[in-house]
C-alpha cells in the first residue's frame, strides 16, 4: 500500500462508500453510477471460485446489463419481492496499482438484512469484493466488482446486488 | 414400517383438491415422511456422474435429512453410504466434493477407515497396544460397514434408495418423465457450478411450486414482461405415477384469443412493450432442441427437479431440514460439446434462475409466505381446483392438475 498515494486510497475508499450507501439506501441509480461505461459486476459463491466453476448468482457482464439490473429492481420485481433493508460493513484489506490509472482492491464485506414485515435482522452473506478500479481526474469507478460470498448457502433469496 | 396414526389421517372432505395444513406444520408428519418417503421405496437424486468423474471422487449430500456420500470406487463403480461412522456415529466425510487419492475414507474421531464401498477396512488399536486394550477377539470388521445405499446410474445421473422394493428407475419415473429426462440428459454434460439457498418453508410448498405452471406468469414478472413465459403459450402438463410430472412450453407460440383474455383481465402478468432490455443478449438464446420446447420443469418426487429454461439446464435438489425449513441446491450444467458461444449464452442466462434468479427469486418469497400463515389450524384445507378436480395433466398451462397428482401420490405413500 505504501506506493500508492493517499489520494488514490481515498478515491477507492470513497467509491466503495458510495457503493454500499447506494445499496443500503436502495438507490439503484447511485449503484449504477459507481461503474464505468465499461463496467461489469459478478456475485458468485466462494465454492464455485474455489472449484474453478463459472456459475454466478448474478453475472452482469456489460454496462447495459447493469442498466437492466436497475430496471429489474426498480420497476419489474417491485411487487413480488420483500423489500428487505441491507446494511453493508466493509473493510479495505488490499490495494495495489496494476498499471497507470488502474488499481486492484480487495474489501471484506459482511451484509445484514432486516425483513420489513418482521423487523428481524439476519446475516445475508459474508465474503470479499475483488475489484478492478479505474481512476480518472481523482475519481474512481469500478471496471469490475466481483462479490465472492463465503456464505455458500444464502438465506431465502437475493433480490438486490450486494 | 410403522402404521400411520389415526389422528394424522386426513379429514373425510380432504383429498387432492383440499389438503389439510397439518402436512406443512406437524412435526409428527415430518417424522413420518422421513420414514415412509425418504427411507421408503423412492429414488433420490444424489449426483450427476460428472460430479464424481475420477476413481476416488466423492460428493456428500442427503437423502431427506440423512447425510449420504456418493463415491466412485477404484473399480470405477458408483457407491453410496450413510455418512455416519459405524463406531460412534461421527460424520466420516466432511467435505462437499473431493477426491480420495488412496480410496480411503477415514473417520477423524478414532480413524476407523472405510473404502469407497463403505466397507470397514481398518480399526486402530484393534489388537491393543503392548498387549493392552484392543477389540474383542470375535470383532469382525465385515459386520461393521457403513449403512449402504442402493444406487442406480440412469442417463449419467446417480439415484439412491433405502427401499428394498423400489421399482426400476424408468418404471418409477413413468413413460413421459423418463422421456423428458432422457431428452435433457441425451449427451455427456459438463458441470458449470452450484448455488444453494435455505428457505424457511416446508419442502412440499416448493414441490407444489414446481408443478404449478399457473403461478409462473403471475408471480415472476420478468417472465411476463419480456414474454419468456406466459400462460397463453403452447404447452402441456403431464402427470406420471401421480406424484411425478413434466410441464413444458414453447416461447413465441401464443394464441391471439388467450392474449385478448389476459388483456381483459388486466393482469399485471401482461406488460408487453412497456420495458425493453438494453442488453437483449440475455434472452437471445439458441434453439438447441428440434422440438421447439424452450421450457421443461420435470419434477421427480420427492427430491428432484430437472429443468430447461431457455438455454439454462439444472438439477434442483430439495433437501428437507425440518417441518419448516429446506435447502434448495441448484447444480447447473451444459453439454461437453457446447461451443464457446453456447456456453457463454448459458452462463449469462443463469441470471434467470437460482437464488437471485430474475424468474426464480420470488419462489423463495412465496414459499415463506405460505409457511408464515399455516403455523396453526392443521385441519383447515387449501383449494386446488384450477382446471378441475382430477389429478391429471392437460394440453395447456392454466392448471393445478399436477399439484393434485402430488397430493394423490403423497396421501397414498403416507397412508393418510
Amino acid at each position: 500500500m505504501s506506493k500508492l498515494s493517499n489520494d488514490t486510497v481515498s478515491a477507492v475508499e470513497n467509491l466503495n462508500r458510495d457503493y454500499i450507501c447506494a445499496l443500503d439506501n436502495m438507490d439503484m441509480t447511485g449503484w449504477l453510477a459507481c461503474f464505468s461505461q465499461q463496467g461489469s459486476y459478478t456475485f458468485i459463491a466462494e465454492e464455485n471460485v474455489r472449484r474453478g466453476l463459472p456459475i454466478a448468482f448474478m453475472l452482469d457482464d456489460c454496462y447495459e446489463r447493469l442498466q437492466d439490473r436497475v430496471t429489474q429492481v426498480v420497476d419489474i420485481q417491485i411487487d413480488s419481492t420483500e423489500h428487505y433493508q441491507m446494511r453493508h460493513f466493509t473493510q479495505l484489506t488490499n490495494i495495489v496499482e496494476q498499471e497507470s490509472g488502474t488499481v486492484r482492491a480487495t474489501f471484506n464485506f459482511s451484509i445484514y438484512y432486516t425483513q420489513k414485515d418482521t423487523n428481524h435482522t439476519k446475516i445475508l452473506c459474508v465474503g470479499r469484493y475483488e475489484d478492478i478500479i479505474t481512476l480518472k481526474g481523482g475519481k474512481a469507478e469500478f471496471k469490475h466488482r466481483k462479490a465472492i460470498t463465503d456464505s455458500n448457502v444464502l438465506p431465502r433469496y437475493v433480490a438486490y446486488p450486494v | 414400517m410403522s402404521t400411520t396414526p389415526e389422528h394424522l389421517k386426513w379429514p373425510k372432505e380432504a383429498g387432492c383438491t383440499a389438503v389439510p395444513y397439518s402436512v406443512f406444520n406437524s412435526e409428527e408428519v415430518y417424522e413420518l415422511e422421513q420414514e415412509k418417503i425418504y427411507n421408503g421405496d423412492t429414488w433420490h437424486f444424489l449426483a450427476a456422474t460428472a460430479e464424481i468423474p475420477d476413481k476416488g471422487s466423492f460428493k456428500s449430500t442427503y437423502i431427506g435429512d440423512t447425510p449420504v456420500v456418493v463415491t466412485r470406487g477404484h473399480d470405477d463403480e458408483v457407491y453410496a453410504w450413510v455418512n455416519r461412522c459405524a463406531h460412534r456415529g461421527a460424520e466420516v466425510c466432511r467435505e462437499r466434493h473431493g477426491k480420495s487419492e488412496d480410496g480411503v475414507f477415514a473417520c477423524v474421531y478414532h480413524q476407523w477407515a472405510y473404502d469407497a464401498k463403505g466397507d470397514l477396512r481398518g480399526v486402530p488399536f484393534q489388537r491393543g497396544l503392548a498387549g493392552k486394550g484392543g477389540m474383542p477377539k470375535d470383532f469382525d470388521k465385515k459386520q461393521h460397514s457403513l449403512r449402504k445405499v442402493r444406487v442406480v446410474v440412469f442417463q449419467d445421473t446417480v439415484f439412491g434408495t433405502f427401499g428394498d422394493n423400489t421399482p426400476d428407475i424408468e418404471e418409477y419415473m413413468g413413460e413421459d418423465v423418463a422421456y423428458h429426462f432422457k431428452r435433457l440428459m441425451h449427451k455427456p454434460i459438463e458441470i458449470l457450478g452450484t448455488t444453494r439457498q435455505y428457505i424457511a418453508g416446508n419442502w412440499k410448498f416448493y414441490s407444489e411450486n414446481t408443478k404449478d405452471p399457473y403461478h409462473a406468469s403471475l408471480l415472476h414478472l420478468f417472465h411476463a414482461t419480456f414474454g419468456l413465459y406466459r400462460s397463453s403459450q403452447k404447452g402441456a402438463s403431464i402427470v406420471n405415477n401421480d406424484y411425478h410430472s413434466v410441464l413444458w412450453a414453447s416461447s413465441g407460440t401464443e394464441s391471439a384469443d388467450a392474449l385478448d383474455d389476459m388483456k381483459k383481465d388486466k393482469l399485471r402478468t401482461l406488460q408487453t412493450g412497456e420495458y425493453e432490455l438494453k442488453d437483449p443478449s440475455l434472452l437471445k438464446g439458441q434453439q438447441e432442441f428440434d422440438d421447439g420446447i424452450t421450457l421443461v420443469i420435470l419434477s421427480l418426487f420427492p427430491s428432484l427437479v430437472l429443468q430447461q429454461i431457455q438455454n439454462t439446464l439444472a438439477f434442483r435438489q430439495i433437501l428437507p431440514k425440518g417441518k419448516d425449513e429446506f435447502e434448495l441446491v441448484w447444480t447447473y450444467f451444459g453439454y461437453k460439446d457446447d461451443t464457446e458461444e453456447l456456453r457463454n449464452i448459458r452462463l449469462k442466462q443463469f441470471n434467470l434462475i437460482g437464488p437471485a434468479g430474475l424468474i426464480s427469486m420470488e419462489d423463495g418469497e412465496s414459499t415463506e409466505l405460505c409457511q408464515n400463515a399455516i403455523v396453526r389450524d392443521g385441519k383447515y384445507t387449501n383449494v386446488i381446483q384450477m382446471d378441475g378436480k382430477e389429478a391429471t395433466g392437460n394440453d395447456h398451462l392454466v392448471t393445478e392438475g399436477l399439484i393434485r397428482g402430488l397430493w394423490k401420490g403423497y396421501q397414498k405413500i403416507m397412508q393418510l
